[in-house]
């Protein structure tokens, strides 16, 4: 089974309902198969902040949610993850790809990819990087029980070497 | 221009068991003000997400009525939510804009709105057709009661003044509590709702 095949099973396992997501091409695949299955809510926000926002405001409502982004994404997230997620205790997961990184080819985009675990840190958000395929299920499913337990949020990071990253 | 607090003070008299989202700064302060409930749930800070938050919140409680009632500032700074809103078009979502044409809270910098920006408009051409600004308190009171008992999305733009918050207005500051208080009043969180909580 393709990485995203798992990551999708591990969304639906665990009963993330609430899928939000701002376009990007790693996680293409998996987000058009989401938008087939009914048993998610699939939105798409203009932004990345506003996708915290109603990720959040599902999770009031009794539905745990996920944001799916690139790592470009947190800086446009880093307010609302400070003041609203972490102080209020609400629970998500944060599905980011990673640009910027091994084989980038656009400069643009290191900048960003190199804030990505530092910005984490400094929102006191966890963070684990999937880099093979054998250890997504476990990372998938700790991540989110790691979230919805304790809540906070919690980001799990795909490595191009997961993903084979992005080539023009 | 209607007054902010008897504006508030309308608004939270027309309640029944609709879930409310108040934005930060003064929508915040004068929805309590005007009288505290379990049902509300105050933002603290995060300028903007009143909207995004008040949608997600509509998408998962398709059988509550959401209202938001945010500034025009905060509106302004996240204004692609208003596209999402008519994107999707949650018939459950009422959002209240109070302009002041101000950041007030800040010191009172004008905002665009102050130049002639028509929020209604904005979100008229976002696809909310049930858009339209009141001038007064009594078209502000006739127009909630219009769209309360109707299908939305709704928008309704308020023109209020810029009077100061009530410094009596206690404003509630632990957010881990305003959201516990919110989600063990509608019962989503199984282990809130089961304690005993007097």
């Amino acid at each position: 089974m393709a990485w995203s095949d798992v990551v999708l099973e591990c969304l639906k396992a665990n009963k993330i309902q609430t899928l939000v997501h701002v376009p990007d091409t790693i996680l293409t695949d998996l987000i058009r198969r989401a938008g087939e299955d009914d048993d998610f809510d699939v939105i798409s926000p203009t932004r990345e902040e506003e996708g915290v926002g109603i990720v959040c405001g599902a999770y009031l409502g009794g539905r745990n949610g996920a944001l799916l982004m690139q790592n470009s994404g947190l800086g446009n997230a880093a307010n609302i993850l400070g003041s609203l997620t972490v102080p209020y205790q609400i629970p998500m997961l944060l599905l980011i790809s990673q640009r910027g990184e091994l084989g980038e080819f656009n400069t643009v985009q290191v900048g960003m990819g190199q804030a990505l675990r530092p910005t984490l840190d400094g929102l006191d958000v966890p963070h684990f990087t999937m880099e093979r395929e054998e250890e997504v299920e476990k990372i998938m499913t700790g991540a989110i029980k790691l979230a919805f337990s304790t809540d906070r949020p919690v980001a799990v990071i795909v490595s191009p070497l997961l993903s084979g990253g992005k080539s023009l | 221009m209607i007054n902010r607090q008897e504006l508030a003070r309308a608004f939270v008299d027309s309640l029944t068991d609709q879930l409310v989202v108040t934005g930060i700064g003064n929508a915040c302060n004068d929805v309590y003000a005007a009288g505290d409930r379990a049902l509300n749930f105050y933002m603290r800070g995060s300028m903007g997400a009143g909207v995004p938050i008040a949608f997600g919140l509509a998408r998962a409680r398709p059988n509550d009525r959401v209202v938001c009632v945010e500034g025009d500032g905060s509106v302004l700074m996240n204004m692609g939510a208003l596209a999402t809103v008519g994107s999707y078009q949650p018939d459950n979502l009422t959002i209240v804009v109070l302009d002041n044409g101000a950041y007030q809270i800040t010191g009172g910098q004008p905002t665009h709105t102050a130049a002639g920006i028509d929020l209604a408009a904005v979100a008229k051409g976002c696809g909310i057709e049930s858009s339209s600004r009141v001038e007064t308190l009594g078209e502000f009171e006739t127009a909630l009661d219009k769209i309360m008992g109707a299908p939305g999305p709704h928008v309704l733009v308020a023109h209020v003044d810029r009077t100061l918050s009530d410094p009596r207005a206690f404003q509630p500051r632990r957010p881990a509590l305003i959201k516990y208080r919110f989600m063990g009043k509608i019962g989503t969180l199984e282990d809130v709702r089961r304690l005993v909580w007097e």
